[in-house]
């Protein structure tokens, strides 16, 4: 391994353009051995570009990629590989059905004669892993393992092949505040040992207390490079989101007193213990707290997905319980999922399907749908939310995210809800879509509406919430106003939860 | 999706009048009057058969039983009539029943029991034949009723009745993807079954549902079975079920769930009956045509897997023609932005 702070990995200039988007522009990283580099910026910002031309699956349009001062070509993760880079991306390339220590060595399983050496393979992987401190046994399946102790074992197999560089795609995205300190932990250890590591996060809270270094990009260009070791916030989130930041939020305020939700001790198997609020007529409720802190399990508590073991939930003061989502719909209450794809869109079906399809009720004459009416309906939606035209009659793969979210909230305003859950509806959306979900949320409360709303850019669920309720292991701790809370009441509330948990 | 619903149509439909061309040049005995009675006579079975399929492949299923539910169902059938001295319409509207409830039993162990469809009805393409085996020793029931055959062999108006059959429970299907609530939730339910969850449809019961038409087609197929041979049989409707998934499949209908349309799966049993007369005017023998039709499938599959491809080479050369271009899919690069 290299001397320490020597420089490893030169980015020059890096340009990469999709059609339609420059991801990557004039970008120039270096990378010295020995130190945690974060990668920061928002969703579309180019961060994932960078690490897919870093690790050979994508090759940049102009710019050079130097090794030890030497310029070489990554034309394929093989060779990316070769050259010491091992990447662990969002979704893991594990094989559930096999072994830790059969992942670990997937591909280049010791041999002994014709068939595999199990007793090799096992000590290597239990020496792979004892180097990594990490205690896993390696003849455990790995889809038994909790998803945490998957991305361990996604960086052992990694690390296994004597990799000098480790890039780690958004990593804590699944894991817990505990987790999260566990792998920040082993992050520490792979420095210290001389290791490379290229931490890519949209994340700040827990960033900043393990990176070296940053680079910052926004749409596409490298915004700083920050020599610190300790890294200032504040000046990070300006710089990040740019300073035009204020303008981004047009909120509005139509709260009302009148109750339209009312969730007392709400409790869940799914990990909701107790949470009782109350959502008024035109309100905007923020959910707060750090990921994997419940938030998610209070909607789908709220909307029929998980069900409810305990508490009560009254909608216009009539007790409900809903067995399923459909009843929730019926209620009034709807729920815009996070993962739009997985959750919320039918590739197979047009913008107007898509939109139509939570309410086909509505377009019953008897037993006969009316296509007629149903397309008139989108289009009115289409028009009004200001969806792409192309939304009408093509694949809704065909959208960008902006477009993809607003046809799903077009599908739930055509089911006439009182309440709106909105979770992360912003995520992976260019900042023009971002606005437009803005006005679309104050548009929900001047009409009476009341709004959850969930959102893990802390900034923006200050800016839009009329009140935050603060969420910490599936209990409402505390519900303020959202002038009363700072971005770092947020995150001190974060800090402390983390800080608990290493205790 | 109405631009798409027609175009979706015309690869399916190159395909058949490509093989009616090439099996036309081939030998004159193709137009022939009686031959293309006999044509349509034989796609009448597979046709309808393949509703069913296409029901329950949209639904993001696959129905491996109905070639075995249609030998149980035409024993049961005959049987009733020639020992039962059941009345023969009584009998038929018992065989119907009894293949709702074949695929109710073939739904219910999928949607709510959580077995994958491949195992529910792979097990129910051994266990109906099987059963079927079980009346009269094993052996066919022949000469059921004069009546019957007449189902099969009448004619109105000059046009052979199992045509009649075709153009009628085609139009329904076509009607009930289409302009109906369960076609639609078939549709949203073999194209995200989560999404559509989440949006308040009840999944588990529009598999179910997909299951008992496939299950009632499949009866349909049996009472013309039996009409065709005036008969019941064990040994009916072997290999059936691959031939109706075939006939899907030509017509496009997707087995990752939510994309096929029924009116493409008429043209899909035509196309791979068209082939299997014209390989028989000429006397190519049986074991050659099993592999050319194996290949017919793989072509036509391939062409669907591969048209990402095809449709950016067709661009390349600004031809706007075939499934390949025609259908919206991951191959046109131009993304909609807001």
């Amino acid at each position: 391994m290299s001397a320490k702070g020597e420089i490893v990995w030169e980015l020059r200039n890096i340009r990469k353009a999709y059609p339609g988007v420059v991801a990557n522009d004039d970008v120039s990283i270096q990378l010295r051995s020995g130190e945690i580099h974060g990668l920061l910026g928002e969703n579309g910002s180019g961060k994932s570009t960078l690490i897919k031309i870093l690790s050979g699956a994508h090759q940049p349009d102009a710019g050079m990629i130097l090794r030890h001062d030497q310029p070489v070509r990554l034309p394929s993760p093989l060779r990316a590989r070769g050259l010491g880079i091992a990447t662990v991306f969002q979704e893991f390339s594990l094989i559930p059905g096999l072994s830790v220590a059969e992942n670990i060595y997937l591909g280049r399983w010791s041999r002994r004669g014709g068939s595999i050496d199990w007793a090799a393979m096992r000590e290597g992987a239990r020496h792979v892993l004892g180097r990594l401190d990490i205690d896993i046994d390696p003849d455990l399946l790995v889809g038994d393992l909790p998803v945490a102790r998957q991305q361990l074992v996604e960086i052992a197999k990694a690390m296994a092949l004597d990799a000098s560089m480790l890039i780690l795609d958004e990593p804590t995205a699944a894991l817990g505040p505990a987790e999260i300190l566990h792998l920040h932990a082993l992050l520490r250890r792979l420095k210290d040992s001389g290791c490379t590591i290229l931490y890519v996060s949209h994340r700040l809270d827990e960033v900043t207390a393990l990176v070296d270094v940053a680079t910052i990009l926004r749409n596409g260009r490298v915004v700083s490079t920050a020599q610190e070791t300790r890294i200032q916030i504040e000046p990070i989130v300006a710089r990040i989101v740019g300073e035009e930041v204020k303008e981004h939020y047009p909120k509005e305020h139509n709260a009302t007193p009148e109750a339209v939700l009312e969730a007392e001790q709400l409790r869940t198997d799914q990990g909701v213990i107790d949470a009782s609020f109350v959502l008024h007529r035109g309100e905007v409720l923020g959910l707060g707290g750090v990921l994997g802190c419940g938030r998610t399990k209070i909607a789908h508590a709220l909307f029929g997905i998980d069900p409810m073991t305990g508490g009560r939930l009254r909608i216009r003061g009539r007790e409900v319980r809903f067995a399923a989502p459909s009843d929730a719909i019926r209620a009034g209450i709807v729920l815009l999922t996070e993962d739009r794809k997985a959750e919320g869109l039918f590739a197979n079906f047009d913008g107007t399907r898509n939109i139509t399809i939570a309410n086909l009720k509505g377009l019953l004459r008897g037993f006969r749908l009316d296509l007629a009416a149903e397309a008139q309906i989108s289009r009115d939606l289409i028009g009004r939310l200001h969806i792409s035209p192309a939304a009408e009659q093509n694949s809704v793969e065909l959208l960008s995210g902006g477009n993809q979210q607003k046809v799903i909230i077009a599908r739930w305003l055509n089911c006439g809800a009182d309440v709106f859950i909105l979770d992360e509806p912003t995520q992976g959306i260019d900042i023009g879509a971002k606005i437009a979900i803005y006005r679309l949320i104050n548009e929900l409360t001047r009409a009476g509406k009341a709004v959850i709303f969930i959102s893990s850019d802390d900034e923006e669920l200050l800016a839009m919430s009329d009140r935050v309720a603060l969420v910490r292991r599936g209990r409402i701790t505390r519900i303020l106003p959202a002038s009363g809370v700072s971005k770092t009441d947020l995150l001190q509330s974060a800090d402390a939860m983390l800080r608990e948990v290493a205790a | 999706m109405k631009a798409s619903f027609s175009q979706s149509l015309i690869g399916p439909l190159a395909a058949t009048v490509l093989a009616a061309l090439v099996v036309a040049l081939t030998t004159d005995r193709f137009i022939d009057a009686g031959n293309l009675r006999n044509l349509a006579l034989q796609v009448s079975i597979v046709a309808l058969v393949g509703i069913g399929s296409t029901l329950v492949i949209v639904a993001g299923g696959i129905d491996l039983s109905p070639g075995s539910a249609i030998a149980l169902l035409t024993m049961v059938f005959a049987g009733l009539v020639k020992f039962g001295g059941v009345d023969l319409w009584l009998g038929l509207i018992a065989t119907l029943l009894l293949g709702a409830v074949l695929g109710a039993l073939n739904g219910i162990l999928t949607a709510y029991l959580r077995i994958p469809a491949f195992i529910t009805t792979l097990a129910g393409l051994s266990a109906f034949r099987g059963i079927a085996f079980m009346f009269n020793n094993g052996s066919p029931v022949f000469d059921v009723s004069p009546l019957l055959e007449q189902l099969f062999y009448g004619s109105v108006f000059g046009l052979p009745l199992p045509l009649l059959y075709v153009v009628a429970f085609f139009a329904a299907a076509y009607w009930l993807m289409r302009w109906t609530r369960l076609g639609r939730s078939i549709y949203a339910v073999g194209g995200n079954p989560r999404a559509a969850h989440l949006s308040g449809i009840n999944v588990k019961r529009t598999q179910l549902l997909a299951f008992v038409l496939a299950g009632l087609m499949a009866a349909i197929g049996a009472v013309l079975m039996a009409a065709r041979l005036n008969s019941g049989s064990p040994n009916y409707g072997a290999g059936l079920e691959l031939q109706a998934i075939a006939a899907a499949v030509i017509g496009g209908a997707s087995l990752a769930g939510g994309r096929g349309n029924v009116l493409a799966t008429l043209l899909g049993a035509l196309t791979i009956t068209i082939v299997q007369n014209g390989l028989n005017l000429n006397a190519v023998p049986t074991s050659l045509q099993n592999v050319i039709i194996g290949l017919i499938i793989l072509l036509a599959v391939g062409i669907d897997m591969w048209r990402k491809e095809i449709g950016s080479m067709l661009h390349l050369f600004a031809v706007p023609a075939g499934r390949g271009a025609a259908q919206p899919s991951n191959s046109r690069e131009e993304r909609t932005h807001p």
